[in-house]
């Protein structure tokens, strides 16, 4: 038995050894991979083709005199200027897609990634290879998880450069939602995010519609909250003056409040100025990496549990 | 090495608290290098056995002990056939070939895989989507003794296979599994398929094994009886009995030799089968004990 089993099995390649479920995952979702790479480069197009437009977007906006002075040019020119709301819808709409990737990526990964396969049967047909569930869904999670690592990183990066000097007339404050969300790191952690809870969607559900479903919905609970309470993430500051009161540009109001006391009105302002931009940006991406750990672990229990 | 394919041992599973077990008690042993039948009526617990021994469900109760090993140590050496044949629809027949060598690095045989598909004329540029219910049989069999298993796990392999595609598949797996000195267990509720093909039968009802063992030695513990309405059955264990106006047929495991008047025969697979089913209270028979084999 021994020499029979030695002679049928082919001599190890360790070359094929290596990378083999990487090659099958690519394989089996070369689809959603081709409409990755496509939607990855259509955007780098976008954002390098609004950088370009910038400066003239930025001359659109200038200061200008009737007739033209010296150092200001004439209103007419400026308003002859077209290319800064060209520049500037196309930035509102690049900082929208970038904070909504985790939409699409959770309805994939709870859908075509995990939940097709174990409706269908293939998963089973996975894990009676030589690849164990656990390692399957590993590498499922893992070739995904990098390819959006990397894609929205740069996206974020290119999307900075593309803003310019950031002038909020023209791309919006720091902290409008969509701003806010596509110029840091949290792009990529909720993207990250919307995978593992996507997965975690299949695993439980076992049905790609329904999967979907929850997924898109857990994915939208976790956007929405967030959002709502991005004010809270850090400690703003409390700003109270007698008579009026003038906030920075650029200051994230959270709450006002006139109150008359002494014949005198004390107005109570509390802001995040834009130095938060920062820290705010750490807590979000903490609270999100840490739900996508959260979503991973349980998805891995689940499928150990199931199977012996 | 064992010389234990699959093994188990009190064996349960249940799906849900509320709904009978799917399999209860299962006790059996299948020694190495046997062709299985898996037979039982619809809901026997059949395809819930080979998705235990394939390691894709967990026991609710009892162990099953597969070449040795637990199930999901011994992923490696075995195939599994599922009743629907899953494969992905979106590869061409080449590219499922080419998953599982990146599936199974260490054990892939190509020339086997590629053959199986080559004698079904098909063309390895196809679509997976774009085939019958037939070929894409051909093909996840391919892709099953691709892999060099020690032990094949076939649910329902030749169900939706035409009558030549079937006959050529089963000599294709049988040459295959006796080249190689494969374990095979394949499931069917169509008995006369299985009766040229199997030397093993294990006989499932209501989730427990009614029949184990040796397909000769079971075929030869049962008697087909015809006599006489009245005639005494008595020392003899019964398995079914009929009477059809004076005439008395039966199929007994005798206890010695048959009364006067009475005539036996040696039954077919398929009387043994059916009369097994007939009757679901006849106490099972159990031919593989360790002992039996060794």
């Amino acid at each position: 038995m021994t020499a029979l089993t030695a002679a049928t099995t082919p001599a190890a390649r360790p070359v094929r050894h290596r990378g083999g479920l990487l090659r099958a995952v690519a394989r089996t979702h070369r689809t959603a991979l081709v409409l990755w790479l496509s939607a990855l480069a259509a955007a780098t197009a976008a954002l390098i083709w609004l950088h370009s437009l910038g400066d003239e977007a930025r001359d659109g906006m200038s200061a200008c005199a009737t007739p033209p002075t010296d150092r200001l040019p004439s209103c007419a020119a400026v308003e002859a200027i077209t290319a800064d709301e060209t520049y500037a819808n196309g930035i509102a709409v690049l900082a929208t897609v970038l904070s909504w990737v985790m939409f699409p990526v959770a309805a994939w990964a709870g859908g075509a990634l995990v939940g097709r396969e174990l409706e269908s049967g293939t998963a089973r047909l996975a894990w009676t290879q030589s690849v164990g569930p656990l390692r399957w869904l590993a590498v499922k999670l893992a070739v995904p998880a990098v390819l959006l690592t990397a894609g929205t990183g740069t996206l974020v990066l290119l999307n900075r450069w593309a803003r310019g000097d950031g002038d909020p007339d023209l791309v919006g404050d720091w902290y409008y939602p969509d701003a806010f969300v596509s110029t840091g790191p949290v792009a990529v952690a909720y993207a990250l995010a919307g995978l593992a809870l996507g997965a975690l969607a299949g695993l439980l559900w076992r049905r790609a519609l329904p999967a979907t479903g929850v997924a898109l919905a857990a994915a939208l609970l976790v956007h929405s909250v967030l959002e709502r309470h991005r004010e809270d993430l850090w400690p703003a500051v409390t700003r109270t003056e007698a008579g009026s009161l003038e906030l920075p540009r650029s200051a994230f109001q959270v709450a006002w409040a006139d109150t008359p006391r002494h014949g005198v009105t004390l107005t109570r302002a509390t802001f995040h100025p834009e130095s938060h931009f920062w820290p705010l940006q750490s807590m979000e991406t903490g609270l999100l990496l840490a739900v996508t750990a959260a979503a991973t672990a349980t998805a891995c229990l689940v499928l150990n549990r199931r199977l012996p | 090495m064992t010389d234990t394919a699959i093994e188990a041992a009190g064996l349960g599973r249940r799906f849900g608290r509320r709904r009978a077990p799917a399999l209860d008690g299962c006790a059996f042993r299948l020694p190495m290098g046997r062709v299985c039948a898996l037979t039982g009526p619809n809901g026997a617990g059949k395809s819930t056995l080979l998705a235990l021994a394939a390691g894709l469900l967990r026991p609710t109760e009892g162990t099953v002990t597969v070449l040795g090993t637990t199930p999901a140590a011994a992923r490696e050496r075995l195939a599994y056939v599922a009743q629907n044949k899953p494969l992905y629809p979106q590869l061409t027949i080449a590219g499922t070939l080419r998953l599982g060598r990146d599936l199974n690095p260490r054990r892939w045989d190509a020339r086997t895989a590629e053959r199986i598909v080559e004698e079904g004329d098909l063309d390895p540029g196809t679509k997976i989507r774009a085939l019958s219910g037939g070929q894409r049989t051909r093909v996840a069999l391919a892709l099953a003794l691709g892999k060099r298993p020690e032990l094949l796990l076939l649910d329902e392999p030749m169900a939706d296979l035409d009558p030549l595609a079937r006959h050529q598949l089963t000599a294709t797996l049988m040459a295959d599994a006796a080249d190689h000195g494969t374990t095979v267990v394949m499931s069917s509720h169509v008995v006369a398929e299985l009766e040229g093909s199997c030397d093993h039968l294990l006989l499932l009802g209501s989730g427990r094994v009614r029949l184990a063992g040796p397909l000769d030695e079971l075929l030869a513990a049962h008697t087909l009886v015809t006599g006489r309405a009245g005639d005494a059955l008595d020392p003899h264990t019964v398995v079914e009995s009929r009477t059809t106006g004076r005439q008395l047929t039966a199929l007994v495991r005798p206890a010695g030799p048959l009364g006067d008047g009475l005539h036996g025969d040696r039954p077919s697979l398929e009387e043994v089968v059916l009369a097994h089913l007939r009757a679901p209270d006849a106490p099972p028979l159990l031919l593989d004990a360790r002992e039996a084999a060794v």
